[in-house]
């Protein structure tokens, strides 16, 4: 079974044909399912964002970077296995479509960068926050992470906008 | 209804309209923007009202919280208000003749007054705001609601581009 015979197999399940509207009764499913993930993606985006913001000095100066993330990574996390679920589901309805559109490629190769960014922080820098959790400006290395992500975070939401306006 | 209807196709008439339609590249990066910045407002309504009712392990205090975020609230929503005026002169009949999209508004409206009072007494008083114990009680059904009401924002606001085709 190569790629293709495959995701023309996500496709033939009944959870994508009821979510692509193919099952009468279930019109409102794929809406609901979208819902779901842009509840989600904001909140993913929203606390990543909150958290760049103070990577690179800008806002929420008077907390620390450690404090401050163990109050947001949790939500970020919680939100992106939402995210995740809800736009698999939102994927298999069409997944030959979707897999060969352009937008959904730069989508997760931009994912998986914004993932690489994020290791090598928690690798690199972050390995000893105490020396800078309160130091403003931030290291440049961490103002870097900081703004690499708020490029990459933005161009993805952007990217997941376009795939749903024309994919 | 029938005004709202008058009104939509007198906008259908503009020369904006017109150049929006023909540019279509702007519309999705309106729309782009406007999901930005409707994140930065849902996603700071939710930390605050988290922060409120006790549910985070917070990493400041409540007032440092608010006083944070709410000013990012503000012009993120001046954006989704420049976005969205947009979006409606680019598509009238489909915003304004729709239910969802004017349940929208009021409830914007709503939560935003209530958003106001809010940081307002925060500001005045942030000692009082910063512990459970003293906190005033309205915090909590202030968390509650202003959690509903933006939930509810962002399913009206998707549903709009659905349930349209059955009013236009």
């Amino acid at each position: 079974m190569n790629l293709h015979d495959f995701l023309k197999a996500l496709e033939a399940t009944p959870l994508a044909a009821a979510v692509r509207g193919a099952t009468p009764g279930w019109d409102w499913l794929f809406p609901i399912v979208e819902t779901v993930h842009v509840i989600a993606l904001a909140l993913v985006f929203s606390s990543i964002v909150m958290l760049d913001l103070r990577l690179v000095g800008m806002a929420s100066r008077e907390s620390s970077v450690s404090r401050l993330s163990r109050e947001l990574l949790p939500i970020t996390w919680t939100a992106f296995v939402v995210a995740a679920i809800s736009g698999t589901i939102l994927f298999i309805s069409k997944a030959t479509g979707y897999f060969g559109d352009i937008r959904f490629k730069m989508k997760f190769v931009l994912m998986f960068l914004a993932g690489v960014n994020m290791l090598v922080f928690h690798r690199g820098a972050y390995k000893h926050v105490e020396e800078w959790d309160v130091a403003l400006p931030p290291p440049a290395a961490v103002r870097f992470a900081g703004a690499a992500s708020l490029l990459l975070w933005t161009s993805i939401v952007f990217l997941g906008r376009y795939i749903g306006f024309y994919a | 209804m029938e005004l709202f209807r008058h009104f939509a196709q007198w906008i259908g008439t503009t020369a904006f309209n017109e150049w929006l339609g023909e540019n279509a590249w702007v519309i999705p990066i309106s729309q782009s923007l406007h999901i930005v910045c409707l994140a930065v407002v849902f996603g700071s309504a939710i930390v605050i009202s988290l922060h409120l009712l006790g549910i985070v392990r917070p990493g400041r205090s409540t007032s440092q919280t608010v006083t944070t975020l709410v000013p990012w609230m503000y012009r993120a929503l001046f954006v989704l208000l420049v976005t969205g005026v947009v979006q409606t002169i680019a598509e009238p009949v489909r915003q304004l003749v729709t239910p969802e999209f004017i349940w929208k508004l009021v409830l914007v409206v709503g939560v935003l007054a209530m958003t106001i009072v809010f940081a307002r007494s925060v500001r005045r008083n942030p000692a009082a705001w910063d512990s459970p114990a003293s906190r005033p009680a309205a915090a909590k059904a202030y968390a509650v609601t202003s959690l509903l009401l933006w939930t509810t924002i962002v399913v009206l606001g998707r549903l709009i581009g659905y349930t349209w085709a059955f009013y236009a």
